[in-house]
């Protein structure tokens, strides 16, 4: 069966929209109709067509001109043109002006139809050239950063190594002044409580770059990780659980939108867990009094779907880029490290997941987390099955 | 009660690391034998097996790795308890140090209040598992006496 087509036909003569309409009706093609340019123009702002075949000839606006805007306004429709016998120069510039085709009237229908299954075709292959190189683009674009992030996350934990040392040195030695302090014969010392606070400062720093280097390395903990049938609405309860003060202080209401999976999940619940936590925190932290988040648990083919949404401050779209990147942060220094998506990432990696985030500025964020049933299935088998959803 | 020392072998590349956190163990009490790589932790094992509970084992050092000695002092004085230390990225090759059967690892930089509680719980086995040997050979000394 021919693919329906939806066209507008501009003709100032009423008795021949009214033949070619109907005739064109009967071809699977959906017809709308307008006396003159003005009326085409106004009806194509409402409803949206993909051909128009219009008389060149029209008192008022003619059919050049209203190619002109058309082409302007709405470049993706392709327009027919129909001349008379003495105007095929019409025609020419009609096609030097971006029209898809033009015919001599009297048209003879069969050659009409053609020409507007033509049109369709090109509209159409133009949209699916245009719909492969926006999924080429983001493909490259997932590429880059996957291996942007790749590579900033063998530096960064090669760096965490090596800060490790000197902080476990610096560690040990504050360790031992404050024990010498604390000695008797060091009773008297003067300015005790200046050096005693200089010691305060130094193991909170100490504590706070720990914090960091922790968090880094867990991005790289080894990937023969636990593979136990987990229990995915235990695990966000739990995870809940651990920011209900939180929640409940800022007035939040937390929503569960949890349905009973179809299979079991197998995978390691400890990293689930910290993924859990790190993207129902940062929903927390992003949300304001009398907020909302919602937790979805779905079952889709191969896997399961965990969505976070919240209704929170949302993230602007020049940062969207930056989020799962290591270090980047909007909070303040020493609140956040920088690190919570990003080792989210690694881990939802590494269980051969995928996370995706959507956000509006002032609307809030959605977190998806896609996992599969087990570690063999492919990410892009559960990622080819969402776009399907 | 006087405490009794647990006589630890602090091994790590890093001097300074080394020097620190053996002032504050034997400020804690407890006796400590630095040494700087793995050959040399194995050479003083060699000649002071007898005196030394527990060995804190970097993982990452140049030469022989945290591992291999690991490996050693498990086949050559097994009773002898290994803390495995690690300011390094994964915790796999900790995780493969409690499997060749070191008492349990820490992260650096370690808080030392844990650090103390493992040293006290590597110690503990290290007696019990000694105290039950002790006891075996007695029983097998019973016997083999009972029998002459």
């Amino acid at each position: 069966m021919e693919e329906m087509i939806r066209i507008l036909l501009v003709d100032d003569e009423d008795s021949f929209r009214g033949t070619v309409s109907k005739r064109l009706s009967r071809r699977s093609i959906d017809v709308l109709t307008a006396a003159d340019g003005r009326e085409a123009l106004e009806l194509l702002d409402r409803d949206p067509v993909e051909v128009v075949v219009t008389d060149v000839k029209m008192p008022g606006m003619d059919g050049i001109e209203l190619l002109r805007q058309i082409k302007e306004n709405y470049p993706d429709i392709e327009v027919i043109l129909l001349t008379g016998h003495v105007a095929a120069s019409d025609g020419v510039e009609g096609i030097k002006g971006g029209a898809f085709d033009y015919l001599t009237k009297p048209v003879e229908l069969e050659h009409l139809v053609s020409k507007i299954r033509q049109a369709g075709e090109k509209i159409r292959w133009r949209r699916d050239q245009r719909k492969e190189a926006e999924f080429r683009k983001r493909m490259e674009q997932q590429m880059m950063i996957t291996e942007r992030l790749a590579a900033l996350g063998t530096m960064a934990t090669g760096v965490a190594h090596e800060i490790n040392n000197p902080l476990a040195i610096i560690r040990e030695s504050a360790g031992w002044m404050r024990l010498i302090l604390g000695k008797e014969e060091m009773a008297a010392v003067p300015r005790r409580s200046d050096l005693e606070l200089a010691l305060n400062k130094i193991e909170i720093g100490v504590e706070r770059a720990k914090r960091i280097t922790h968090q880094l390395l867990g991005f790289v903990q080894k990937d023969d990780a636990l593979s136990a049938e987990v229990d995915l609405p235990m695990l966000i309860e739990e995870s809940l659980g651990m920011v209900k003060r939180e929640a409940v202080h800022k007035g939040i209401e937390i929503v569960r939108d949890i349905q009973p999976l179809e299979k079991p999940v197998y995978s390691d619940p400890y990293q689930i867990r910290q993924v859990l936590l790190n993207l129902i925190t940062n929903a927390v932290h992003a949300t304001g009094g009398g907020g909302r988040i919602t937790v979805v648990l779905k079952s889709v083919q191969g896997g399961v779907l965990i969505q976070i949404r919240d209704t929170g401050e949302g993230i602007p779209p020049e940062h969207m880029r930056k989020i799962f990147e290591p270090f980047f942060t909007t909070k303040c220094p020493g609140k956040g490290t920088g690190l919570g998506l990003f080792v989210t990432r690694g881990i939802i990696d590494r269980l051969g997941g995928t996370i995706e985030a959507e956000s509006r500025p002032g609307e809030g964020s959605v977190f998806t987390v896609t996992l599969p049933r087990r570690h063999e299935i492919r990410k892009n088998d559960i990622a080819s099955e969402l776009n399907t959803c | 009660m006087v405490k009794i020392p647990t006589r630890i072998l602090l091994v790590d590349d890093e001097v300074d690391f080394v020097e620190m956190l053996s002032m504050r163990l034997q400020e804690a009490g407890e006796k400590v034998t630095p040494a700087y790589n793995g050959e040399e932790c194995l050479k003083l094992l060699e000649k002071q097996k007898d005196h030394i509970d527990v060995v804190i084992l970097d993982i990452r050092m140049p030469g022989m790795d945290g591992i291999e000695v690991l490996r050693e002092i498990k086949n050559r004085f097994p009773l002898i308890e290994v803390i495995m230390l690690t300011g390094h990225g994964t915790t796999e090759s900790a995780v493969e140090g409690m499997k060749l059967g070191a008492f349990d690892y820490l992260l650096k930089p370690a808080d030392f209040d844990e650090l103390a509680q493992k040293l006290e719980g590597a110690r503990e086995r290290k007696d019990e598992q000694e105290a039950r040997i002790r006891k075996a050979e007695s029983r097998l000394l019973v016997r083999r006496t009972g029998g002459a």
